[in-house]
């Protein structure tokens, strides 16, 4: 089909203004990119495109006499943000709000557009102007005259959204009702497993939170052992005070480095709380300074890791337990794979411990 | 301390001869200074030949590796001799450098 001269005058419009559209639309993106990263928001996806020719043509076909001008379609740069959790449709939406001039009138909230029995396409639409705060050209001031069209959703909004413009949902051609019917059911189910993920994310949120309320108030025994919980009890200190004591051993200096390798070895050592690791901590902390002052005392070395600390009461806890050399092959291949290293450390260690009477003769 | 570098493949391999002591450490900081740059960042040390290693060596040994890290890169050191695996199990830098 022709277009009409004035459609073809709008098309005319819009070749001249593909430059521009492309600056706004690496502006945007950039602008975008930066306020997530500011805000330590990950999204699942951030894109922008300029509408072709093609489909602009297409468009003026079917709706030429609805524009006077290109600047009546809003649609010619978009963006999308395309979020994990639905609740976060909100937050950013709130951003965009800050960053950009919103055009409320022709803004849309489409998830508060269907009826309460109806489920369907769920998506937030800002039609937006570049604010001259955040970039002006005095020899291009259509920069912020254009309007483009930012959509805010979710990842399972996206999915719905792309299944139903694939299956070409949206055409001219009628839909039987029970396909229709199975497309809102679909999008019934997706609006419940969104919700869901939401709320399962949240509680996951206060479970870590009340957790760690209880490691920071000291309920160690009401705290049971896992990659969080440690975490958080790490973050405490506990072993400060014994690796300060082992530092004046040779006026070392403390290199700070992770004590979550130990995590897997402490599930290996049974430990089932963070009690169980206090306890072991205060049981054993005595014995780690000796080997440490038989290991260190005359070395002259004056750098230790804050790993020593744990290194060592963990050390101590298997000889007490009587679990020998075999129990400390054991504890080496937890932390550094099964090497040859392991049993001569072992050997070494073993012996420096009978000296100093940390060693449980009956044996396990 | 003799300090041998060579590429091979992908990586850097360094040959280290003797004793790492405060009297080298500022002779081994500078021959180990290229490995601090460039895009190739794996490096493997052998220290069969290595005698010993004091705190300055854990020093360099630690600030290599984190600008190997810093690279995307990593770094192995292999064969050490009791003596010299005893001072990084001692200060806990077993756990922080990978020795195989």
């Amino acid at each position: 089909m022709k277009l009409d001269m004035h459609c073809e005058m709008i098309l005319d419009e819009y070749r001249e203004r593909l430059p521009l559209f492309e600056r706004i639309k690496n502006l945007i993106l950039e602008r975008l990119r930066t306020c997530l990263d500011e805000n330590h928001i990950i999204v699942a996806g951030l894109e922008a495109r300029i509408k072709t020719e093609k489909s602009l043509t297409g468009k003026l076909e079917l709706k030429g006499y609805k524009y006077h001008t290109l600047d009546d379609i809003t649609d010619i740069l978009g963006a999308r943000i395309i979020t994990f959790f639905s609740d976060e449709v909100d937050i950013i939406s709130a951003l965009v709000e800050k960053m950009f001039d919103i055009d409320w009138d022709n803004s849309v909230d489409k998830r508060k557009m269907l009826e309460i029995d109806r489920f369907g396409y769920m998506s937030l639409h800002y039609i937006c102007r570049i604010p001259p705060s955040m970039c002006s050209d005095p020899a291009a001031p259509e920069l912020n005259q254009i309007r483009f069209e930012i959509q805010m959703r979710s990842t399972l909004q996206h999915v719905w959204a792309n299944m139903q413009h694939d299956m070409g949902y949206k055409t001219d051609v009628e839909i039987p009702v029970e396909y229709q019917r199975n497309m809102s059911r679909l999008a019934g189910m997706l609006e419940l497993a969104d919700e869901q993920f939401s709320r399962i994310r949240k509680e996951i949120i206060d479970y870590r939170r009340n957790v760690q309320s209880l490691v920071a108030s000291g309920n160690f025994d009401e705290v049971p052992l896992n990659g969080d919980t440690f975490r958080s009890y790490c973050e405490l200190n506990p072993f400060k005070r014994l690796v300060d004591k082992m530092a004046t051993i040779n006026q070392a200096e403390i290199y700070d480095d992770s004590l979550m390798p130990y995590y897997n070895v402490l599930i290996h050592m049974n430990m089932k709380t963070i009690g169980d690791i206090e306890r072991m901590r205060i049981e054993c902390s005595d014995g780690a300074y000796q080997l440490a002052l038989i290991q260190l005392a005359g070395t002259g070395l004056d750098i230790i890791a804050n790993s020593v600390a744990l290194q060592n009461i963990c050390i101590v806890q298997i000889l007490k337990q009587g679990f020998g050399e075999a129990g400390l092959v054991r504890l080496f291949a937890g932390l550094y794979g099964e090497t040859p290293y392991n049993a001569q450390r072992a050997h070494r260690i073993f012996e420096q411990a009978q000296k100093i009477n940390l060693v449980n003769c009956e044996s396990i | 301390m003799n300090v041998t570098i060579t590429n091979q493949d992908n990586k850097t391999l360094v040959v280290l001869d003797g004793r790492l002591d405060t009297s080298n450490a500022d002779q081994f900081q500078q021959d180990i200074a290229p490995l601090m740059e460039g895009d190739k960042p794996d490096i493997d040390i052998d220290c069969t030949a290595m005698s010993y290693t004091s705190s300055q060596g854990l020093r360099l040994f630690l600030m290599l590796q984190k600008s190997v890290m810093a690279r995307g890169g990593k770094m192995v050191m292999r064969n050490m001799n009791p003596q010299v695996k005893e001072v990084f199990d001692i200060t806990g830098f077993s756990n922080i450098i990978t020795i195989i």
